[in-house]
């Protein structure tokens, strides 16, 4: 059973239609990447998996309940952690904003509290860093320790909005390989720019402008053969051939979905999830 | 100034200066970590119009103030929610119209000459034993709900989305934060003015800031400082027959600049 799904989704501010008839299904223990330029939604799409904004149509499913119901199994790592670093707080109480809806002691935080952040600081590496101030560490470690707030409700989605974006290349890799642990026991879903680095560690991904296209890419060798190199991708023609919509080259994923197409094929929709 | 120390106003306008600086620092805080102090110019303006109006109708001026303070405050809290892009204007909007409603009714009222300077910069060598209670009231109110909703408050001045998330009420944070200025701003009034209020939640916070890892740190230490520079200015508004809220906000600014340029020392 999928642990995210979307069906007929449709998003518009004001005026504006920002996603048009969007369907996502996320199994669990996938690692999907949502890809796409700016404007094209992605970040829409993430706030409407977390119930921050209300589609205008269709339906959202998080665990079969409604994104505001499910919110206890989803951690979210927002973008721009770099702001508000003047703030006087401290990377332990940054973590203990995780918790959610346990009880809570009259006054300040509960000593299984504290052991619970402790430990998601441990899983990200920074249990050392638990008394700095925030503002004191690399943006690298600032993105770890909110990686840390969102494990401490222990949650099955991982959701992250652009997690790289103002990292040096190495953070960047250390976060992806920080995901790919953390995938091993929960679903992670990334908004992403970093193309060639997210597909490396993604076995799904979907290419947001306005409308939605899936792809499978787990098996990288068979998706993308691009310049006839298969170590490194070219990222322009990546970009245009997982954003097309009825995709050649992406064999394994002949079930874009796409509009109702997704429905109308549930025989190739059946081949797809066995090859994934 | 130690035989000063024996007349019943100089011991009022210490425990007021005290009492203020504390209740400043707390909510000081806030203002600053949350953006607000601009919101926070507005309301303690806005505030006049309460002045004006107790005036006219023979109310006490604290209660006048108090109430058109919250209502402003209300107000404001209403408009971020729903005009966040134009919330600048309406800002300077409530800040104006609240003080010429003060005008006028101060206008209308037949005989009524007080000094509208006392209320523009402070008077606090005019503070009631009435008006420490009140002071009083108000810190304990402050320290209560700071204590008591800690963490929610932390959460969403830090991060209002992700606390939203989480399932804090965040309007309701936002609003009892501007409704705490509010009502601080009217004690701060007595001390300071309405006009120099600004200052003293701000300068004092800004280099709390600077020392601290923690919010309740800053809080704190914001309230510590304030105290010295109120004291301090105080000291000098006595000594030299200087308007004491002036006193104060120049004590506190020179101490700023003093601690800019050794802090920037320290920090190569």
């Amino acid at each position: 059973m999928p642990v995210v799904e979307i069906k007929n989704v449709s998003f518009a501010y004001e005026h504006d239609l920002i996603l048009e008839n969007i369907n996502l299904e996320v199994e669990e223990k996938d690692f999907l990447a949502i890809i796409g330029p700016n404007g094209g939604g992605k970040s829409t799409l993430l706030k409407l998996m977390l119930g921050l904004l209300k589609p205008s149509s269709g339906e959202i499913r998080i665990f079969s309940k409604p994104p505001h119901k499910g919110l206890s199994k989803v951690g979210y790592v927002p973008q721009n952690t770099n702001v508000n670093t003047d703030f006087p707080i401290k990377v332990l109480e940054v973590v203990l904003m995780g918790h959610v809806g346990a009880k809570k002691p009259l006054f300040g935080y509960g000593k299984d509290e504290i052991a619970c952040a402790m430990g998601a600081l441990a899983q990200v590496g920074m249990q050392d860093f638990a008394q700095s101030k925030i503002g004191d560490l690399s943006g690298g470690q600032r993105q770890r320790v909110m990686i840390a707030r969102a494990l401490c409700a222990h949650p099955k989605i991982l959701i992250l909005d652009e997690p790289t974006s103002s990292i040096d290349i190495q953070g960047q890799k250390e976060i992806y390989e920080l995901l790919k642990m953390l995938n091993q026991s929960m679903t992670v879903i990334v908004v992403s720019h970093d193309i060639s680095i997210i597909l490396e560690y993604a076995n799904k991904a979907a290419h947001v402008n306005k409308r939605l296209a899936f792809h499978d890419i787990s098996d990288k060798s068979k998706t993308f053969h691009t310049h006839g190199d298969e170590e490194h991708f070219c990222e322009i023609e990546l970009l245009q051939m997982l954003g097309a919509e009825s995709c050649q080259k992406c064999t394994s994923a002949s079930s874009v979905t796409e509009g109702d197409s997704a429905a109308s094929q549930p025989e190739k929709e059946r081949t797809w999830r066995k090859e994934a | 100034m130690i035989e000063a120390l024996q007349f019943t106003f100089i011991q009022h306008a210490l425990i007021a200066g005290i009492l203020v600086s504390l209740a400043a620092g707390i909510i000081g805080s806030l203002i600053v970590v949350n953006r607000m102090v601009f919101l926070a110019g507005g309301i303690a303006h806005a505030s006049y119009g309460g002045i004006g109006m107790a005036v006219f109708f023979g109310f006490p001026i604290f209660l006048g103030a108090s109430a058109f303070a919250v209502l402003a405050a209300l107000l404001v809290a209403n408009l971020t929610l729903h005009k966040r892009h134009r919330i600048d204007t309406f800002i300077g909007l409530i800040w104006a119209v609240g003080m010429a409603i003060g005008v006028i009714f101060v206008d209308l009222t037949d005989g009524y000459n007080v000094d509208l300077m006392s209320y523009l910069f402070g008077s606090i060598l005019a503070v009631s034993t009435q008006d420490l209670y009140f002071m009083g009231a108000l810190l304990g109110v402050i320290v209560f709900v700071t204590t008591f909703w800690y963490r929610d408050i932390l959460a969403v001045s830090y991060d209002s989305e992700y606390a939203r998330l989480r399932g804090i009420h965040v309007r309701f944070f936002y609003t009892l934060i501007l409704v705490l200025s509010a009502l601080t701003v009217v004690i701060a009034i007595k001390v300071v003015g309405l006009i120099l209020v600004i200052a003293m939640l701000t300068i004092p916070v800004y280099i709390a800031e600077k020392l601290s890892n923690t919010l309740w740190h800053m809080m704190i230490l914001s309230g510590i400082i304030s105290a010295i520079f109120t004291l301090v200015g105080l000291w000098f508004s006595y000594t030299y027959n200087l308007t004491s809220g002036a006193s104060i906000i120049l004590v506190s600014a020179v101490s700023l600049g003093l601690f800019l340029l050794l802090f920037g020392r320290l920090r190569k």
